[in-house]
């Protein structure tokens, strides 16, 4: 009896005492869609890694969280463009890295930035940094970023984004640059406390951390792939903030869960239904723009999308430069005007397309809404399920002959905040690597190069919505939506959001 | 035929089986009298409707009626177990009786061609049939085919080795009969039924593997009915609504039940000695 007592005594006792410190005030924690793969900069592995990056490391400027896209100085005391090609900075002092490697200099950032562009480092992400020439020394603390030609992007894409971490020289160099899922050093609000591969990646607050005191203590970020599992550890207490799915979003805001909040961003995603230009029967522009006018996106929010997300007017989202008001064919079908194309086309009798799609949910939904609405112009459409590997290596032109079997496709970009980074992947360079609808014009692609180094945002503005006039005019695309990103998290949580949705968790505190 | 059904009907779990099939077939023929709606035909405005008189099974993501849905999904059903049992029974029966009649090389060929067969899983084997050809009834029905062969055939092999030493079996070779009426007159009548027992167990897992493959999005195209891709449609909105899930899994519950009791209660009745092992 007496065993048994004690027996129940040590279970409450080792239990009770877990679930205390799971919930802990200052102990938040996050989802993220992927494990982190590396801490290294030069090879991150996209966004999930970024959001660790966030946390450990400090960058000249740092996303603004809130609904309009902006920057906060970080490490900077000041950073301003003094030419089209030459962006001035100067450090804060006294910023440490930890493990005793000193405090942060010009050194440090003009290493940081130029080893992404170095070729023999091969980082992944050299193309963020564009044309990047070098970082000129000024003083301890003073530098130059000077570029070959004109860089907009810079303060969109690398600066507060992934290549913008800054990394200590001498810390990089005494591990000979092998930096994988440990790190020699940081200066960030956080320090890795522990990586649990699959499991979770811990981190506590960095003491000597410039900004003072980081918002929370603790914070454990843990990887879960499906956006579901994620709202059901959600909803059962494990985790402070997931991403949910979109056919989650009317029902979560019918009844929510207890002491949550979910808001919703426009996503800078793109989605689009394709068309192969060179293939035989695509290749007649008149049958591309019955398609077009035959496809409704209205019924797709409502089919796929289930009312959160609204249709896009091209590849570049709302609140970039260069965004359309409004697209050249409007969203709803005009069956009408669809017959008129069709007739123009000179084709008669049965048609028929292919869709290829990724298996997923929303694709499926989404190609069998296109497939009723071709119907009503006469037009068959058969869809193609593709898994993963098969749908990445059907547009690519080293693969095998497949590309040309390519009719319709349904696809879906990620994009950062810049349009240069929608654009880029349907110049004429591009097809049979990314540009699926082999889609070639060389006003578009001369626009493309000139956009890049505009300085001018209006007239950097007009030039990517004329780009976009002219992928539309091609027939060649229709463009769907940019999605939306819903969130939840719980009201003892602060969190701060890029306004794409996306979180940053430097910014996260306790309410 | 009337003595079966007699006989079926005196097992209670084979006159369940017995209904649960007819039911089954009867309303997989029917659909197009007893379906309400087209069972691709959209209607947005109602979609994630619960049961209604309107819908007696609610309505999926794109409003299409689910009770449709699923009296034509077992059209599908039907179709790909039958030609799949069909098309593997006759491949299975030919190599089998090749085996076990033919000399000892041939007999190792075809066995080493059915082990290899067995070492592939379907699912792989229809992934990579679907990664070349692309999803359709076709390709399941090719694919289940294939992984069914070998079950028939080491039956039909091991029967044949068996029969061809018997007496009547080698009286009838010194009298000088053809190769082809032994077999056709001899050993495939002594084989049949132990067949038709194994291929009436094997038509649920054929159905439920039909169901898996559109599942996973490897069987019939959209926006062709299946029990197996309305599940699919339900697993994703289990949270808006749990009825295309309950739409999609009665009738494989129902199936999966009713071709298994009725496979058992024939093979009591055509194999009485099995009965007594068991």
């Amino acid at each position: 009896m007496k065993f048994k007592t004690a027996i129940i005594a040590l279970f409450i006792s080792v239990f009770g005492l877990s679930s205390l410190s799971t919930f802990a005030a200052d102990v938040v924690k996050v989802r993220t869609y992927s494990d982190l793969k590396s801490l290294d900069p030069a090879f991150s592995g996209g966004v999930f890694d970024e959001e660790i990056h966030g946390l450990i490391y400090s960058k000249l400027i740092q996303f603004k969280p809130g609904r309009e896209w902006g920057y906060n100085l970080d490490a900077a005391e000041s950073i301003e463009q003094t030419s089209p090609t030459t962006i001035d900075f100067k450090l804060k002092e006294g910023i440490m890295f930890t493990n005793g490697f000193g405090e942060m200099t010009a050194e440090d950032v003009k290493y940081s930035f130029e080893r992404i562009v170095d070729s023999e480092v091969k980082s992944t992400n050299s193309p963020d940094w564009g044309p990047l020439k070098e970082v000129v020394v000024n003083s301890k603390y003073e530098g130059t970023i000077v570029f070959n030609e004109p860089y907009p992007p810079a303060w969109t894409i690398a600066l507060p984004y992934i290549v913008g971490n800054i990394i200590s020289k001498k810390a990089w160099e005494s591990v000979d640059g092998k930096v994988g899922t440990t790190t020699p050093s940081v200066s960030g609000p956080y320090l890795l406390k522990e990586w649990q591969p699959k499991q979770k990646t811990i981190f506590v607050s960095n003491p000597d951390w410039h900004g003072g005191k980081s918002p929370l203590n603790e914070i454990h970020v843990i990887p879960i792939d499906d956006e579901s599992t994620a709202q059901l550890a959600f909803e059962a207490g494990d985790i402070h903030y997931t991403r949910v799915p979109m056919s989650s979003v009317e029902n979560l805001k019918a009844s929510p869960p207890a002491n949550s909040i979910i808001e919703e961003y426009p996503s800078l995603f793109y989605v689009w239904v394709g068309m192969n230009v060179e293939n035989e029967l695509l290749s007649n522009q008149n049958l591309r723009k019955a398609i077009q006018h035959a496809i409704d996106v209205p019924s797709i929010m409502q089919a796929s999308y289930f009312g959160a997300a609204v249709p896009s007017t091209g590849i570049i989202a709302p609140g970039l430069v260069g965004h359309r008001s409004e697209s050249l064919v409007a969203p709803e079908a005009n069956i009408a005007k669809a017959k008129e194309y069709l007739v123009a086309s000179g084709l008669s009798g049965d048609i028929r397309v292919t869709l290829d799609i990724l298996n997923k949910t929303a694709n499926v939904t989404t190609a069998q809404v296109i497939q009723a609405n071709l119907a009503q112009v006469g037009i068959t459409l058969d869809i193609n399920l593709h898994e993963s590997g098969a749908f990445w290596s059907l547009g690519d032109d080293t693969a095998g002959d497949r590309y040309k079997d390519i009719q319709l496709i349904l696809n879906r970009y990620s994009m950062a905040p810049d349009p240069s980074y929608a654009t880029a992947w349907f110049v004429t360079s591009q097809k049979g690597v990314w540009n699926w609808e082999r889609f070639s014009d060389a006003a578009f692609d001369t626009l493309e190069v000139a956009a890049k180094s505009e300085v001018d945002n209006t007239k950097r503005g007009q030039m990517y919505q004329r780009m976009q006039d002219i992928m539309e005019n091609s027939g060649a695309y229709r463009f769907i939506t940019h999605e939306a990103t819903p969130v939840i998290y719980s009201n003892s949580v602060n969190p701060g959001f890029r306004p794409d949705g996306l979180p940053l968790f430097r910014y996260f505190s306790n309410n | 035929m009337k003595g079966v059904i007699k006989k079926i009907s005196s097992d209670p779990l084979g006159l369940i089986g017995l209904c649960l099939v007819t039911l089954m077939v009867i309303s997989a023929l029917g659909a197009p009298i007893f379906a309400p709606y087209d069972p691709i035909q959209l209607n947005i405005m109602e979609r994630l409707q619960g049961p209604s008189v309107n819908h007696l099974l609610g309505t999926d993501q794109l409003g299409r009626d689910l009770f449709s849905r699923v009296l034509f999904g077992g059209q599908v059903a039907l179709k790909v177990a039958f030609l799949t049992i069909g098309l593997a029974l006759i491949v299975g029966i030919v190599l089998g009786l090749i085996a076990g009649y033919g000399p000892a090389w041939l007999d190792n060929s075809i066995m080493l061609l059915f082990d290899t067969i067995r070492s592939v899983p379907t699912i792989m084997l229809a992934l990579a049939a679907v990664t070349v050809v692309g999803p359709s009834i076709t390709t399941v029905i090719f694919v289940v085919a294939v992984s069914s062969i070998p079950n028939y055939g080491r039956i039909v092999r091991t029967q044949t080795l068996t029969i061809k030493s018997k007496d009547f079996v080698k009286a009838e070779k010194l009298m000088g009969a053809s190769l082809l009426r032994i077999l056709s007159i001899h050993l495939l009548p002594n084989i049949l039924g132990p067949l038709l027992i194994l291929a009436s167990m094997d038509i649920p897992t054929v159905i439920a593997l039909e169901a898996g493959l559109s599942f996973l999005g490897m069987g019939v195209k959209p926006p062709t009915p299946s029990w197996g891709s309305i599940l699919n449609d339900g697993f994703s909105l289990i949270r808006n609504t749990p009825w295309p899930i309950i739409a999609g899994s009665i009738p494989l519950v129902l199936a999966t039940l009713g071709f298994t009791f009725l496979g058992e209660s024939l093979r009591d009745l055509l194999d009485p000695k099995l009965r007594k092992l068991l």
